[in-house]
């Protein structure tokens, strides 16, 4: 998959763990692991607003394109 | 009051009902042809019941293979897994053996032509699950794609 999720990496910036954050974005702790292990096939766009919100930042912070190597 | 519960009940319950048809005609099948060529209008010989006898204990390797793997869905379904990878590959298990059921009802058509009706019947079915495999196949599809909506 060509879009890498930088969540770890910006929640380490904020210094927010992950429960904190599925408590302040109101997701399940399960739900925010699929999303910061790359698993997640889609993100809302409330889910990505609540992100941006609590850890004060851009979805371009959290999203990263990346093409794969052929 | 009638529910989804009951009715998977009911499925299985006409799964068991077939299973026991099926053991019954395997069990009886010497008698069954010799009655059957007996009595048909077809003007068979004594000695071909051995054919007929052949289709059924072939034709039963399927069959037994499609009602174990109908009760094995039923199963699924009943423990609410409902579109899975697991439930698409029983589908596909399901329609090849109709498939095979009519190999092996086309290959006997050299001795009973009315075999044909029989393979027709059950490529017809085969076809029917084919489809409904595939759309279940997208069904797991759209569902794991919810799933993993975050």
């Amino acid at each position: 998959m060509p879009i890498i999720v930088n969540l770890d990496v910006m929640m380490a910036k904020r210094k927010i763990s992950s429960g904190e954050l599925a408590e302040k974005i109101g997701i399940s702790p399960a739900n925010l692991s699929i999303l910061k292990t790359g698993k997640a096939k889609a993100i809302r766009f409330s889910t990505m607003e609540k992100i941006c919100k609590a850890l004060d930042c851009q979805p371009g912070d959290i999203l990263e394109y990346k093409p794969d190597q052929e | 009051m009638w529910s989804s519960e009951k009715s998977i009940i009911l499925s299985k319950l006409s799964v068991l009902f077939f299973m026991g048809l099926l053991l019954a005609a395997v069990v009886m099948a010497p008698w069954l042809t010799r009655w059957f060529v007996d009595f048909s209008q077809a003007g068979l010989k004594v000695e071909e019941a051995v054919y007929f006898m052949g289709t059924i204990y072939v034709g039963a390797v399927p069959a037994a293979y499609l009602l174990y793997s109908l009760l094995k869905l039923l199963a699924r379904i009943e423990t609410g897994q409902v579109f899975t990878a697991e439930n698409v590959e029983l589908l596909r298990r399901i329609s090849w053996s109709c498939f095979a059921g009519a190999g092996v009802a086309l290959i006997s058509l050299f001795y009973y032509y009315p075999w044909f009706f029989m393979a027709v019947a059950a490529a017809f079915m085969g076809l029917i699950v084919r489809v409904v495999k595939n759309v279940v196949a997208q069904a797991v599809e759209l569902k794991n794609e919810a799933d993993y909506t975050v």
